[in-house]
Parts: C-alpha cells; structure tokens; sequence
C-alpha cells in the first residue's frame, strides 16, 4: 500500500470488472477513497445486479482500504450528477473521476442497427459527458481535479466491424482534448488512455470479427498474447496520471497494456500541396495521386465476390 | 464543366449553405447528378425552410446540371434513409454519399447542457451514421462506392469550449476509419475532410470564445495553419470531386485537410514514445521514469493560470 493518492477521493465508472475494476483497486491501495461505480448489467447493457460494484468494494476493504459502491446508470444526466453527488455525501470532496463504463455492440456497418450504434454512442460517449460535466463543475471550482477517460484503438486507428464503438472511442479522445483545454487554466487536467487488456466486453467479440480481422493487413505491431493483456496492467499509469505528481501532464493519450506505455501523438500533416488560391479538379486529378496520396495502403482492399 | 463524375449519382448533406454547397456545385459541375440535402435550420438547428437546398438545386439547374432537393433531418433514421431513397426516387442509384451536415453549441464543458451535447452529437455523429448506413447497403450489394464524412481540426487536435463538436467531430474520424475496414472489400471507400473555412457555422462561434482561446494561447497550439490562408468555404470542394471519382479508388481510411489553397493527408494519432518492462510498472516506477521519457517535450495545451482577481 503506497500513498500516491492518500486523502484523495476518486470515482471510477464501470469498475465493477476488468480494467475498471484494476483501476479502483490500484486507487485505493494508494490511498484514495473510491466510489465503485457499476451498473452491474450484462455486457450488452441488459439487466441490473448490484454484485460487481460490491464485490470490488469488499475487496478494496479487505486490504484495508475505503470504498463505496454506486450503481447509477452514467448514460444519463441524472446519473452522472448522481454519481458525482455520492462521492460528495460520502466522503465530503471530489479530485479525480476515471470513466471506465463502456459496452459493445459489434456490427459491420452495413448491418448495424439503430439501436446498436445508440447504445453504444450513449454509454460510451454520453457517458463520459454525463460525470464529467458535472465532475468539472466541482473541478473549476476548487482549481484542481484529475479526469481520465478511455478510449480505444479501434477509433484512434480503425478496426473492422465496430463502426459504432469506433466512433465513440474516438469522439471521447475528442471529447478529452477539449476538456483539457477548458479545464487546464484551472489546474484541471483531462487525458485519455487507450488500453489493451483481454476483458469480458473483448470476449464478447465474435469469432467472425477476428477471423476477419485477421486476414487483413494489420495497422498494430503484433504483441505476444502472454506479454499483453491483462486488465490490471493498465491501472498503475491511471494512478499516476490521477497524483499531484501528473499535474502538469493535460491532454495526452497515452497506449497501455502489460508493460508497455506509450505516448500517442497527435495526427500530423504528412504531406501538403499548397497553391495560391483554389485548386482545379484537373490539377488535382494529376497532383493528388503523384503527391498526397501516392503509395498509401487500403486498410482494406477489395476482394473479388466470394462464389458459391 | 468537367465529366470527372459523369454519371454518377451523389447525396450531399448540409448542402444549401457554405462547404456543402459548394460540393453540391462542384459535383455537378463534373457530371454528377446532385440531391441536395439541407433541413434549411438556423445554425442552432432549430426552424426549418425549403430555402437553401433549393436555391442550390436552381444554381445548379441554370448551369445545366442535374439536382434535386431533399429537406430530411439526417438526425434520424427515417431522414437518413429518405435522403438516400430520394437519390434512389430521381436519378435510379447512388455512388457517392458526403455528409457536411452540421451545427454548433459551443459552451465550456462545465457549463453545457444535455441539450446542447445531444444536439451536436445528434445532427453531426448520428447525421453521419443515418445516411452512411442505408448508403453503405446498396454500396456493398453494387460492390462500389464513395463515402466522405467531415471531422475537423477541433476533434483531432481539440478546441476550447467545444467539447460536443471535438467529441463528435474526432467521433466522425472514428466512424470512418472503422467502416473503411467494414467496406473496403466491397470495393467501396470512406475518407474523411478536416475542413478549415469561414461559413455561417464558424461565424456562430461567441467572439468570447475566441478571446478565451487566444488569451490562453490555445489558438497557436492546433497546429495546421502556419500559412495565410483563404478560408473560402468552396475551397474544399475540389479534393471532395477528385475523392469521390473513380480516380481515387485506392484512397480509403485517409482524413485530408483542405483549407484555401493547402491539401494535407493527415496521419492517424501515432505511437510518438514508449516505456517498456517486463511485468506491470508500479506507480513509484512511473514516477521515476515519466519526465525523463514519455513527459519529454511535453506541452500542456492549457497551462494554469493564476484566478482573476
């Protein structure tokens, strides 16, 4: 038990397993007061028990720590301002919120629902809003707070088959260097993590996706299964981007799994043309295959109809 | 007039005004039949007119082109897939979907409504989703396709008192990489424009956030616009016309920024430094090792900055 975090009081959403769960434990052992926020719904977001938050709750006691279970649902408003109110009547303060929560809905975009790509745009996206509009509020305030948001590689590079996920993910790194930047003059920082871990909700994935997956070119440098993809592999960098010590570390994302953390820059210019005023079609026609788009790979190439 | 896209049959979203008119022009000036998509809101979204979308589509008409205008909200479902079938309805199919449709709620996060996150994210991520999905079925059935979404430098690099539009702007760059992936085999492609103009849109933006963003030196930190660049709105259009052509059939997964005179290919977020050990770090490690490594350079966006007295 080290003391990274002593006197401080965190809430963590979707905590009651995987990574969520890794990042209330790593909080509390180094000191923090956790709210234990998790709906306790099956993966597809159907169903409530109130057993997940509160077996991380009794864990974190069991080693001498303080936590309290919450099972608000963070895709609304009133949840999200509940949760942040919980942590206030709880424990009296407010200093860090790590937006965990999330489900998938894996889907190629052709055959995706309505309903998949809201469920997932509201628990991940609207999610992370919901306590983290109400948790800057408080943030500003008091001139200091730490937020911690996830995002994912399947929005930040591509991955085939969750168009929807893979806008969520991404917008929430959007989202984050926003609130980095409203919230940074108030010694406020907001920063994302991208993690790979092996959790229930990656188990969910079909097998159809991966095989898929699989045959393509892939965008990711390949990562031995044994090394990689443990849950609790990704909450020491969120305790520490949570401490005093990270307080001038703002709108970074940062690449976590087993003990690899990398640093994710933002997208630059890798080519330009330029001209004084605007481009001709037909200019293009010649300057853009030779110039801005010359050896690019398709993600995905076209593959002749499968026969029957 | 060119004939680039002679033949082809194109949706444009958000089209009565500003860079989705402009494309609408433009497409239709290289050959393509032209559905111009515009609710004819205000910029807050709210109120609907005729208006704008038609005006286009007579523009385009005194030209000698060919167009139709289409008033749908592409925030819901059913306006999505009538915007596709009214494609389907005038001109018998549909090759190119480009989805500009979109507004603005700038508000600091601590200050934002539900209303204002849901409406941004409804009209610019939804928006994209509603037309790009019914799209994306014919696409696939036909084996060819061309699909052009709008994020912008606001999602991609983030700007203050955005954050709805940064959430679903770098939403959209998601979305797209993503279906890139689902629909590249087909034979379809999908890139996204991270536009730089000045339109009725931009011109909403509170000239107190732009104090804020200057006072603070944000507005220096984003990064893409060390030249002096026109700002036209049909500045963008040209990359669109060559993108949605037959020309570009390779060109799939890309974001492109275009401002004025200036087309980049943008890189995707990339890996810039690692830390790396055997076994999970401790929080003490961490410590030890980050401003040494990782923290090396690193510039905080929004400093903090002593309380106003």
């Amino acid at each position: 038990m080290a003391n990274y975090l002593n006197g401080k009081v965190a809430i963590v959403t979707g905590a009651g397993r995987g990574i969520g769960a890794g990042v209330a434990k790593q909080l509390a052992a180094e000191g923090a007061k956790v709210i234990v926020n998790d709906i306790g719904a099956a993966l597809d977001g159907e169903g409530l028990s109130n057993t997940p938050a509160e077996e991380v709750v009794n864990e974190i006691k069991a080693l001498g720590g303080e936590a309290s279970a919450n099972y608000n649902d963070i895709s609304t408003m009133e949840g999200g301002e509940g949760l942040v109110q919980s942590a206030l009547d709880t424990y009296g303060q407010l200093d860090i919120v790590v937006t965990v929560a999330g489900i998938l809905r894996d889907r190629m975009i052709f055959n995706m629902t309505e309903e998949e790509w809201d469920d997932v745009i509201r628990v991940h996206m609207k999610g992370t809003f919901t306590v983290c509009k109400y948790a800057s509020i408080l943030f500003r305030q008091q001139r200091s707070g730490r937020i911690i948001t996830f995002a994912s590689e399947s929005g930040l590079i591509g991955n085939t088959g969750q168009g929807n996920y893979a806008a969520a993910k991404s917008g929430i790194a959007g989202f984050t260097k926003v609130a980095a930047k409203d919230l940074g003059r108030y010694g406020v920082t907001a920063n994302s993590i991208c993690p790979r871990a092996n959790t229930r909700m990656t188990q969910s994935i079909p097998d159809s996706s991966r095989q898929l997956r699989s045959e393509r070119p892939s965008d990711r440098e390949e990562v031995p299964e044994s090394e990689a993809m443990n849950p609790e592999d990704v909450a020491p960098m969120v305790a520490y981007l949570a401490s005093d010590q990270a307080s001038n570390i703002n709108g970074q994302t940062f690449l976590v799994y087993g003990g690899t953390i990398t640093k994710l820059a933002l997208p630059r210019r890798t080519r330009t043309i330029f001209k004084q005023g605007r481009w001709e079609v037909e200019e293009l026609r010649k300057l853009a295959p030779q110039h801005l788009t010359q050896g690019l790979v398709n993600p995905s190439p076209p593959q002749a109809p499968k026969t029957a | 007039m060119g004939d680039l896209l002679k033949d082809k049959v194109a949706v444009v979203t958000g089209s009565g005004r500003g860079i989705g008119r402009g494309i609408a022009l433009l497409l239709a000036e290289e050959g393509a039949k032209v559905v111009v998509n515009d609710l004819g809101g205000s910029v807050d979204g709210e109120g609907a007119s005729n208006t704008p979308a038609q005006e286009v589509v007579n523009e385009i008409k005194a030209k000698g082109g060919d167009a139709v205008a289409n008033g749908d909200s592409v925030a819901t479902m059913e306006g999505g897939e009538n915007i596709i079938k009214t494609a389907l309805d005038n001109f018998g199919k549909l090759d190119i979907v480009v989805a500009v449709a979109g507004i603005l709620r700038d508000r600091m996060l601590f200050n934002m409504t539900e209303e204002e996150w849901d409406a941004v994210i409804a009209v610019h991520l939804k928006g994209t989703f509603s037309v790009v999905k019914p799209a994306s079925i014919l696409f696939r059935q036909q084996r060819s396709g061309k699909i052009i979404a709008f994020s912008s430098t606001s999602g991609l690099y983030g700007n203050s008192g955005q954050a709805n539009y940064g959430a679903a702007k770098d939403g959209i760059a998601g979305l797209i990489r993503g279906i890139a992936r689902d629909l590249g085999r087909y034979g379809v492609t999908a890139n996204a424009i991270s536009p730089g103009a000045d339109s009725r849109m931009t011109q909403s933006v509170p000239q107190s956030a732009r104090d804020i963003r200057a006072a603070s030196g944000i507005e220096a930190q984003s990064a893409v616009t060390p030249l002096e660049l026109n700002r036209d709105p049909e500045d963008v259009a040209p990359m669109v016309a060559w993108l949605v052509s037959d020309e570009a059939n390779d060109v799939n997964g890309q974001v492109f920024h275009c401002q004025g005179g200036q087309i980049s290919l943008m890189s995707n977020p990339y890996e810039e430094r690692t830390l790396r050990k055997v076994g999970r770090w401790s929080v003490e490690e961490i410590d030890a090792m980050f401003a040494g490594t990782l923290g090396m350079d690193m510039v905080n966006p929004a400093p903090v900055q002593a309380p106003k007295e």
